[in-house]
């Protein structure tokens, strides 16, 4: 309600006390009544007013009795309570009269007041540093969390409500946050989402299900009635997950008996639902309050029993054959099933959402894998591709059954002894990748040749011309790779937020070195001259001349303030190979330093690379050196993502440039990459390592400090010729990076 | 000097130190003992390398002399110096001559965090040549075949430029240590500060979680010191909770926001 102006206060007012009157109340009685309106604050002043003068109209008998409830209301409830509850008494009384509002307005309990009263809601964002904190260490996961308005997980994030709001008090709201990391954390890990990992156990009961792996997404269409089935299963796996929890966080578990009796007379009671509906329902209250509010079906008697028993130490698999039973038992009953709001903190299971998931996780790996694959094969010397194609199509050979390939990019390539060997040491090729020759009747393999030169991009005209080094003939190809600057797409997730979420603590104690670092004087002791005696060096030599012996001469200390004058420009692999961790890390790795740089105040500029062939080699900005930290570069890091190859020479050769034309007394070009520099032309093994050397050399000679951190799997031999023997960090867990970068900057420019 | 002579016998560990062997550590040890290896201990803060030490000490009797390394360490505080006593000048052994001397064992503990021309002075000592040269006073001290070196340092801390360099690393046997795992790590807790095996469970069940959150905003997860500090005081009759707070995540970080989730995480748990 707006506030009126005092004008209609005062009408109001005088329309109350004209009806007042009119019921031959005496100037007493009506000061006393408008004392006692008066007494109370606004907003409910107002619409206690407005509420007496609507009920006065009727009869002002209603007014003074009416005001003692008021009153007594108020002893249990907030001024804007209050408020909430004078207007649902208006709203009664326009909708239902004058007796219904009077009943209302009669239970003055707390406890029937409790609905008014507004709980201490906790939004998700408030919780979530502590939940990101609480779900990783329970879980040893690398979990991401979000916000949604159903509870669910999907294996890789878990989905939290937007806001919990059950509970008056924080703390309790705090705790349904925390059950449902926990149980989101045991439906991960406890197969529940998995549905144990064995496809026997689904096999066993649908002949027709459609895969050769389980898979939830494909497994609960096969019950006619979809929602049902997720349902039971959903209060199986509760049952299921519950004595797991309760004997790995007792803790948690006990606190959690404070809240379920709140949670269980949350439920609706069973009678007026379907018979379907009922038997699910009766669960999920047996769950929270071991009892039902209402009969449940003669069916759930028994099932719940049975349920009970076989909850403890079973797994996954186990849990299908209930679900097939309870299933099977639920069909029996009469009436449509409609769904019941979910269980609290359990929350929903959403097989669609699961099944994207692994199904993307699967995706990537499959994508990864090809990529080793085709990096494992052995590609054509330089020269040999620019000869006419003609002549080995002439040479494709007819698929030879015996014989196994490799699919790629649609494609079949012959697999070699030499190549299989290769794979097989690497842990093998899943299916899909590897056919035999007997799959493939009909088609024909072809060589990899052809298969790269299909893929001829066609030269573009532009770009920054830049020298590529060819080690075989010792010189440079003149203006042989053309290099495109571009602006790159800007992300949008919020990449920023949320690592500094992830790594908050951390973040922290990031700017606090680095502000360290900043103005800390070193003191460099047993300098030949300086600002003070270093007395350990006097007396050290002191004694040594004593005992015959030449005394050292560093006898001072010497306060050091240099200031810092350091520009660095960051090349950050975007190559195809980067898809997945190395990519996240690399944002993960950039907001670090971003934060840890504007606490220094040192110079910094951001570029990502990749590209294709000669011509066109892609380089995109993400910051310039005079570009403010702000808005858009976060999202441009956002924006980073995997593309094609990496073709490192012309690139450095690029940020050398930039490097050069910026003032600072220490400049340093840090590159992040994974693995050995290459194109998917000739520029790779050692083609690529010699022009990649030398245009490190070439930065040197411009008085630029290269220093490359690259991730692999393991430490390659050609690092330390390609870097340089002390220019390179080698990182081997790409979760690692984050955190090791930052400190690896501190250390070379410390 | 002579081994085994007074001087040593102060160095020497009389009592049987608490030593629950996670692998064949002891076995090894044994060995580059009997073949005059120095040894090279890595592993997290807290998981036992020192008590290892003085372990192996005892079993072996040899007088072992620590030295915690810094990054002040000169090579004169290993090897000795001349000091100015009365108008005199007196030698002092350092704690590596001493070792050698005595023929006990020399740890050098967190050796990473001493300079690099401190460490080169056990390099004589650390080969075939099992020598030291004291350049002050122009000895060169032959090492008996008791004597052994062993050094430690945590891999965790360990960053890009204060690595160990080559030269050093490959004078030594190396022998990696972790937590101990559950079994075991429980058994530690129960022996070391006195709890019921259930609260030694839900200890190391805590730390496990601690583990999870390195380089999440911890730079180490609970060591099992912590652990038996944490055990201790709830032997001591203080609530499991707040020993929790106090013996372990306390130590672990000073954030705030941390210590609440941790601090969730042990309401879990107790």
């Amino acid at each position: 309600m707006r506030q009126l102006s005092d004008k209609q206060v005062k009408d109001l007012r005088a329309a109350l006390i004209n009806n007042l009157g009119l019921d031959f109340f005496d100037e007493d009685e009506i000061n006393y009544l408008l004392g006692e309106i008066d007494s109370f604050e606004q907003p409910a002043r107002q619409k206690i007013q407005a509420l007496c003068l609507a009920l006065s109209s009727a009869s002002s008998s209603l007014v003074p009795r009416v005001l003692s409830h008021i009153k007594s209301a108020s002893n249990s409830l907030a001024i804007d309570d209050l408020d909430r509850w004078v207007s649902k008494a208006f709203d009664l009384l326009d909708s239902e009269g004058i007796d219904q509002t009077l009943a209302f307005l009669g239970k003055t309990h707390a406890a029937e007041l409790a609905a008014f009263v507004v709980p201490e809601g906790v939004p998700f964002r408030d919780a979530a540093p502590m939940l990101e904190t609480f779900l990783r260490g329970l879980s040893g996961l690398d979990l991401k969390i979000a916000d949604d308005h159903d509870q669910f997980t999907d294996t890789s994030t878990v989905y939290f409500l937007s806001l919990v709001n059950r509970f008056p008090e924080r703390a309790k709201n705090v705790l349904l946050y925390k059950l449902s990391a926990a149980y989101a954390c045991a439906q991960i890990s406890q197969g529940t989402l998995t549905l144990g990992g064995e496809v026997s156990s689904l096999t066993r009961h649908f002949k027709n299900y459609p895969l050769d792996y389980p898979d939830i997404g494909a497994f609960f269409p096969l019950f006619p009635d979809h929602d049902l089935a997720v349902d039971l299963y959903t209060v199986i796996e509760a049952f299921r997950i519950e004595p797991f929890l309760r004997k790995a966080l007792p803790g948690l578990m006990k606190q959690s008996e404070g809240v379920l009796p709140a949670l269980f007379g949350d439920r609706p009671g069973l009678e007026g639902l379907s018979e379907k509906t009922s038997f699910v329902e009766a669960f999920y209250q047996q769950f929270l309050g071991k009892s039902t509010r209402g009969v449940p079906p003669r069916a759930f008697t028994d099932s719940i029993h049975q349920l009970r028993l076989q909850a403890q130490d079973s797994g996954p698999e186990d849990s299908i054959d209930i679900l097939i039973r309870l299933y099977a038992k639920a069909e029996s009953l009469s009436g449509e099933y409609e769904p019941r709001p979910p269980l609290p903190f359990f929350g929903k299971i959403r097989p669609d959402r699961v099944s994207q998931m692994l199904g993307e996780l699967k995706q990537a790996h499959r994508s990864k894998l090809e990529a080793l694959v085709t990096k494992l094969i052995d590609l054509p010397e330089a020269g040999r591709r620019e000869r006419p194609l003609a002549k080995s199509s002439v040479e494709r050979q007819p698929i030879a059954p015996e014989k196994e390939y490799l699919l790629i990019r649609g494609a079949l390539v012959e697999l070699d002894k030499e190549l299989k060997d290769t794979i097989e040491k690497r842990g093998g090729v899943p299916g899909g990748i590897l056919v035999k020759g007997t799959e493939m009747g009909g088609r024909s393999p072809i060589s990899l040749t052809d298969l790269l030169a299909e893929e001829e991009v066609a030269g573009v005209e532009g770009g920054i011309k830049y020298d590529e080094w060819d080690y075989k003939r010792g010189g440079y190809k003149k203006d042989w790779c053309s290099l495109y600057e571009h602006d790159i797409h800007p992300g949008h997730e919020r990449v920023v937020e949320q690592t500094l979420r992830r790594y908050g603590g951390y973040v922290k104690e990031l700017r606090k070195k680095f502000e360290l670092l900043k103005r800390e004087p070193r003191t460099q002791r047993r300098q030949k001259d300086g600002d003070d005696i270093d007395l350990d060096a006097v007396i050290e030599a002191f004694s040594d001349a004593r005992a015959g012996l030449s005394p050292g001469e560093g006898l001072f200390t010497r306060l050091d303030r240099s200031e810092r004058n350091i520009a660095v420009l960051f090349l950050v692999d975007m190559s195809g190979s980067t898809e997945g961790w190395v990519n996240e890390a690399e944002k993960e790795s950039l907001v670090l330093m971003a934060e840890a740089l504007e606490t220094l105040g040192d110079r910094y500029a951001v570029y990502g690379f990749s590209g294709m062939t000669r011509n066109r080699c892609d380089l995109y900005r993400v910051k310039s050196f005079d570009e403010p930290y702000a808005e858009s570069v976060k999202r441009r890091i956002a924006g980073i993502e995997p593309k094609d190859y990496t073709r490192m020479g012309p690139f450095i050769r690029h940020a050398t440039k930039v490097l050069a034309s910026v003032e600072a007394r220490t400049k340093l070009l840090i590159t992040l990459s994974d693995g050995r520099p290459e194109d998917w032309d000739a520029y790779k093994g050692d083609y690529g390592i010699e022009d990649t050397r030398k245009a490190l050399l070439e930065a040197r000679e411009q008085g630029i400090h290269p220093f490359c951190i690259t991730i692999d799997k393991e430490a390659q031999s050609y690092l330390p010729h390609m870097y340089g023997e002390v220019n390179y960090i080698f990182i081997d867990d790409v979760r690692k990076l984050p955190n090791r970068i930052t400190e690896i900057y501190r250390r070379l420019t410390s | 000097m002579k081994i085994n002579s007074p001087k040593s016998r102060q160095y020497q560990i009389s009592e049987e130190p608490y030593y629950l062997p996670l692998g064949k550590e002891v076995e090894l040890f044994d060995s580059a003992y009997r073949h005059q290896i120095p040894v090279l201990l890595k592993g997290p803060t807290g998981c036992g390398k020192t008590r290892f030490m003085q372990y192996m000490a005892w079993k072996l009797k040899r007088p072992l002399i620590t030295v915690s390394c810094h990054d002040d360490l000169t090579a004169s505080d290993l090897v000795g110096r001349y000091l100015v006593r009365g108008g005199e000048t007196v030698w002092v052994d350092g704690p590596l001559t001493t070792a050698v001397k005595v023929g006990g064992f020399c740890y050098l503990d967190e050796i990473v965090e001493a300079r690099k021309d401190t460490t080169v002075v056990i390099h004589p000592l650390a080969d075939d040549r099992r020598i030291l040269p004291i350049e002050k006073k122009g000895e060169v001290l032959h090492a008996p075949p008791e004597f052994l070196i062993a050094i430690s340092y945590n891999p965790g801390y360990q960053s890009v430029l204060k690595d160990l360099k080559q030269s050093t690393r490959q004078r030594f046997l190396a022998m990696e240590f972790t937590y101990p795992h559950k079994e075991l790590e429980t058994e530690i807790v129960m022996h070391e500060s006195g709890v019921k095996e259930e609260i030694a469970k839900q200890l190391v069940s805590f730390a496990e979680k601690t583990r999870n959150l390195k380089d999440r905003g911890l730079t180490e997860g609970a060591s099992t010191r912590l652990l038996v500090h944490a055990g201790k005081l709830i032997t001591a009759g203080i609530e499991p909770r707040k020993a929790c707070e106090t013996a372990v995540a306390g130590p672990l970080t000073d954030d705030h926001e941390m210590l609440g989730s941790l601090a969730e995480i042990i309401g879990a748990l107790f």
